[in-house]
């Protein structure tokens, strides 16, 4: 018996450290386009080429970080690229929230029906609605301005609000009725009740809201006339010009523009996954 | 002048669509007839062309110095009588788009005391050309009043669906003569005998090889081949097998050729649109004995290791290009590549000669690839106009000289040679570019009413002939062209 | 017209109070209700029209009827693009699917410490502006100096051309996909945090090891999480355009012309945006199909409240 035990003991350590291993393997995998992307915007450009690649730079040089502060307007690009990220992620957490408490927690005739249609908007192709979308905005004037890219941001959109429902469906009904029964209007119970639970799920949709608009790419091209208005992931496109692709730049601004995206991760990380974990999309 | 700006653009706004279209239809009707630019039978003309255009010395045109980037150049100044601004979106960008910078600055130097400014946006993507931006914006009626674009293909047929302005009446009013400009590139310029888009500069293409390989391989360098015979003894005698590898080829016939559809079966000879039958042939003789060739390197090297040779990076621009690294002996493409070893491989020993051709080709001549300068349609007439003198202003020879001897791109008057600062130190390569830019045999192929798509089909049944050896080029490209000609016929 | 009216209201219709929580809910709702008229209704509808257009943009559109979704199945391009597409998500999405789910039930694993960081490493790559992840991806697939090459090298195995080979673009892309299912990864970790932990306790006291824990137990468990994450990657796959068309623009040989790249392509290259639009028309309902699936699955009906 003991002796069986311990054999079994010595089979868990193992299992134990072969997944560890295999996990090691698979997240050195995924880290390895970064690793390219940190060492390769030290390196100077002929480092960059050279065959065979070059794990770590002979000479380390800022001049690649240097040039994307003063080759480029970077920090108007930055403003701008903020002002659309910031605009969206508001106009998401307001409008998706209220449209996702109507869906969830209001009894109202074909609700579920209409909510059919949002989901079915979710599969849209968006290259389809572009024209008809850049026609209305220029009847309207609003080419040329942020309009285009942050108003629809207020709007609801139907990942989020499909993410909010789950999240709120979970939520036990007694909390809002004995609320109602002490005469609390709705938006009250919305604003003071639910909105503060549902915290977690407030910073899923504010992550994933500023990841949509800050990897944005044809948006910005398309609706964007000027280069005052211009994004940073215009700015890394243009960059690449024909004769001249500017690469270890590229790789530069690339290192900057994921940082601040980390660094938001990280500060919302455990709501973020909490979120996840408690909205209803693992089904 | 502001104001009346504003209101045309107001009721493109209000009415959309319909109102652009029918826009687009009275500029067409009030255009006057086109001066005579038969794109066939002018071949002589061009080369009697003597005189700049912009050297019309007119009571009205006055020359200036201004500084462009940290030179001082004199430009000349044409006053039509008009002032104001126009915007105008630029396809380059990144590092040409200091160039462009430097350029737009001098022209508002220029024209401060007419009262002229050129609002300049750099736009990805040839202007916004390639994927959707110019369109929308046309579409939408807030197009820019000029732009430039490097895809003189995807211009054409902008042309060609009625998106661009007809410029006859405009050059007159501004006085650029564009009938001395070279008859190849008359091609692009022309759309049913009116005058659509002007070319900035051109290209010419050649082969570059290394005389270094060519030497270690028993070659005489100064004799390089020049017919395709000899250009396929040249690519034997340079490749080295390393086992089922290669460690060098002397040629990949379609290394570069990348988004140039058309420029090597030019040299065969072919002739994919026949515009005067209104027909696309891909099954021509020479088109196929051009598929065969191609397929006949495909079949002898394995594409499919081949690809390893090929840089996925920068195209040509960037150190990892086979050519520089000496894994390819020669290669088939344009004068820009002279900039590119310039700057990634200033070691390499390169000559560059006429392209080689089979006996029924295109001898000692090239395809012209342009830069263009459209006007979309719909712009104010006074705007178009002063937009018009920015091209003029860009045609002159002091203005486009650091762009030539970076990039080695050519004039499109061949007078104008002999004010580039290339011609004047006597460089060599730039002659023979001069020469083979004097070929009358040049032109632009296969533009016509569907000639982006037509240009990547083409590219794409190539790249389906290299990698399926067993298709028969016949057949593939008479589907091609039977569909492309259903296509056009459409239209 | 009074009986649609009482199959919709139903009983609600007799109770004032439910009159006013329907009043509430359509005035939360609101806001989606306008954005969808005007940012989705409206297009969408101008869309269906110019399919049955031709269409040049700056024209005006001409009826053609029915012709461009004809002639759509007599294109070689659309065929191709379509079988890429198909293979994308006969190929591409179960190995991605296969690795995300492995990689969690690993992660999941409670007795192994220390594997929390793991879980922002395998996520971080879907923080990665596209235009960013598509450049470096290019360098990564490169076939000399490219770190994937690299690594094969140091293993004997010669690495291939990656995205200039007709063979080997799609698996680049296969790989790309994997590198960007961070998102998955997270959801499926939440789905299998809510597997009871004596389910596991049982199994061990019959002598199941991890891999059986797994299987038998685990992966039934969050099937549903797996449908979902499965739909959303296929619909992924449908509108998979940035990515192509930066960094290979449906070459070489249109290995690489997904379905959403050959559309864009028609509707801004080619001007043929009534033929893209009944492009995107026919793509549209086959991915209603799918979305009719993910009803299925997720039974909306049995989460209701009250």
């Amino acid at each position: 018996m003991g002796k069986e035990l311990r054999g079994y003991k010595i089979g868990v350590m193992l299992q134990k450290g072969v997944i560890y291993l295999f996990l090691l393997l698979f997240a050195m995998g995924f880290l390895l386009p970064f690793f390219f992307l940190l060492t390769g915007s030290f390196k100077t450009s002929s480092e960059l080429f050279s065959v065979p690649f070059r794990w770590f730079p002979k000479h380390i040089t800022l001049e690649n970080y240097e040039q994307v502060f003063t080759k480029i307007p970077f920090f108007r690009y930055l403003r701008n690229t903020v002002i659309i990220v910031v605009l969206n992620m508001v106009g998401a957490l307001i409008s998706n929230s209220l449209v996702a408490y109507g869906f969830s927690r209001l009894r109202w005739p074909g609700r579920d029906k209409i909510f059919m249609i949002v989901i079915a908007t979710m599969i849209l192709p968006y290259q389809v609605t572009l024209i008809p979308l850049y026609l209305m905005y220029t009847k309207a004037g609003l080419i040329g301005t942020f309009v285009p890219l942050t108003l629809p941001g207020f709007f609801g959109n139907a990942f989020f609000i499909f993410l909010m429902r789950q999240f709120l469906v979970g939520i036990p009904k007694e909390l809002t009725e004995s609320a109602r029964i002490d005469g609390a209007g709705e938006f009250t119970i919305f604003l003071k009740l639910m909105m503060p639970i549902s915290k977690p799920v407030l910073a899923t949709v504010a992550i994933m809201s500023f990841m949509n608009s800050w990897k944005d790419f044809l948006g910005p091209l398309v609706f964007l006339g000027s280069d005052r208005l211009y994004t940073l992931s215009l700015a890394a496109s243009m960059l690449r010009s024909n004769l001249n692709p500017n690469w270890e730049l590229l790789l530069a601004l690339g290192v900057v523009m994921v940082l601040p995206v980390l660094i938001l991760f990280f500060v919302l990380q455990k709501y973020f996954i909490q979120g996840i974990t408690m909205s209803g999309i693992k089904g | 002048m502001m104001k009346k700006q504003i209101t045309r653009r107001l009721s493109v706004l209000t009415a959309g669509l319909m109102v652009a279209a029918s826009l687009a239809a009275c500029g067409q009707e009030a255009a006057a007839p086109a001066p005579a630019a038969d794109n066939g039978s002018a071949s002589g003309e061009a080369q009697q062309a003597t005189t700049v255009s912009v050297e019309t010395t007119e009571s009205n045109t006055s020359k200036k110095t201004v500084a462009m980037g940290d030179r001082q150049i004199e430009v000349e100044v044409t006053d039509i009588g008009l002032s104001g601004s126009f915007s105008y979106w630029s396809a380059f960008t990144g590092d040409s788009a200091t160039w462009e910078q430097e350029r737009v600055d001098a022209f508002n130097e220029a024209y401060k005391d007419l009262g002229i400014t050129c609002e300049v946006q750099y736009v990805p993507d040839g202007a916004g050309i390639n994927n959707g931006k110019l369109l929308s914006a046309i579409a939408g009626g807030t197009a820019p009043d000029l732009l430039i674009t490097d895809n003189p293909t995807s211009a054409y047929q902008y042309v060609a669906e009625g998106s661009f302005m007809a410029l006859d009446d405009v050059l007159k009013q501004i006085e650029l003569d564009v009938d001395s400009f070279y008859d190849g590139c008359k091609d692009v310029m022309y759309y049913n005998n009116q005058c659509y888009l002007i070319p900035q500069d051109t290209n010419v293409i050649m082969l570059y090889f290394r005389p270094d390989i060519a030497k270690e391989c028993g070659l005489d360098v100064n004799n390089p081949p020049k017919t395709l015979d000899e250009l396929d003894a040249w690519a034997d005698a340079m490749t080295v097998a390393d086992g089922s590898n290669y460690s060098r080829m002397g040629l990949i016939p379609w290394l570069d050729s990348g988004n140039d559809a058309f420029v090597v079966p030019f040299f065969f000879g072919a002739d994919p649109y026949i515009q005067s039958e209104n027909k696309i042939d891909l099954t021509s003789e020479n088109m196929v004995n051009y598929m065969k060739w191609i397929q006949s390197y495909a079949s002898k090297y394995d594409p499919e290791k081949i690809n390893a040779f090929s840089s996925g990076l920068g195209g040509m621009f960037s150190p990892d290009h086979p050519f520089m690294t000496g894994k390819v002996g020669m290669t088939i493409t344009g004068n820009w590549f002279t900039g590119a070893l310039k700057a990634y491989a200033p070691d390499v020993e390169y000559t560059a000669v006429p392209v080689p051709v089979p006996d029924y080709g295109r001898a000692n001549s090239s395809t012209f690839g342009c830069n263009v300068f459209a006007i979309p349609n719909g712009t104010d007439p006074d705007k178009a106009a002063l937009a018009a003198l920015y091209v003029k202003f860009c045609e002159q020879g002091t203005v486009n000289d650091d762009n030539f001897c970076q990039w080695r791109s050519i004039p499109v008057i061949d007078a104008a040679f002999d004010d580039v600062t290339l011609t004047k130190e006597g460089d060599a390569m730039y002659a023979m570019e001069r020469e083979i830019a004097g070929s009358p045999l040049n032109g632009i192929p296969a533009l016509c009413s569907v000639s982006a798509e037509l240009s990547t089909q083409f590219q794409t049944l190539r790249e389906n002939l290299i990698y399926n050896t067993s298709l028969d080029p016949e057949t593939e490209l008479k589907t091609l062209e039977e569909q492309m000609q259903a296509a056009m016929d459409s239209k | 017209m009074t009986g649609l009216k009482e199959k919709l209201f139903g009983e609600y219709i007799h109770s004032t109070q439910r009159k006013k929580e329907a009043l509430h809910g359509l005035l939360f709702v609101l806001p989606w209700i306008i954005g969808f008229l005007v940012f989705t209704l409206y297009p969408i509808i101008s869309s269906f029209y110019y399919s049955l257009c031709n269409y040049n943009v700056i024209g005006k559109p001409t009826f053609i009827g029915f012709n461009n979704y004809v002639n759509l199945f007599k294109d070689k391009t659309f065929i191709k693009a379509c079988q890429n597409t198909v293979y994308m998500i006969g190929i591409g999405v179960p190995v991605t699917t296969f690795t995300a789910v492995l990689v969690s039930l690993l992660l999941n694993n409670k007795k192994l410490r220390g594997t929390d960081w793991m879980r922002v490493v395998f996520f971080i790559p879907t923080l990665v502006p596209t235009v960013v992840a598509c450049l470096l991806w290019i360098w990564v697939m490169q076939p000399d100096s490219g770190i994937v090459n690299t690594v094969l090298g140091y293993l004997h195995i010669p690495g291939p051309g990656w995205l200039s080979s007709p063979t080997w673009a799609k698996p680049a892309f296969i790989l790309m996909m994997i590198w960007t299912c961070g998102n998955a990864i997270i959801i499926y970790l939440a789905g299998l945090q809510d597997v009871p932990e004596s389910l596991y306790d049982a199994a061990a006291i019959d002598g199941a090891g991890f891999w059986k824990q797994s299987l038998h137990i685990s992966v039934p468990l969050i099937r549903p999480t797996i449908l979902y994450n499965v739909t959303t990657l296929i619909i992924g796959v449908f509108q998979w355009f940035a990515e192509p068309y930066i960094m290979t623009e449906g070459g070489p040989s249109n290995a690489t012309m997904f379905y959403s790249l050959y559309l864009y392509q028609n509707a801004f290259s080619f001007f043929k945006m009534g033929y893209a639009s009944a492009q995107a028309w026919i793509m549209l309902l086959v991915a209603m199909v799918i979305i009719l699936v993910l009803f299925k699955v997720f039974k909306f009906n049995e989460t209701e409240i009250g």
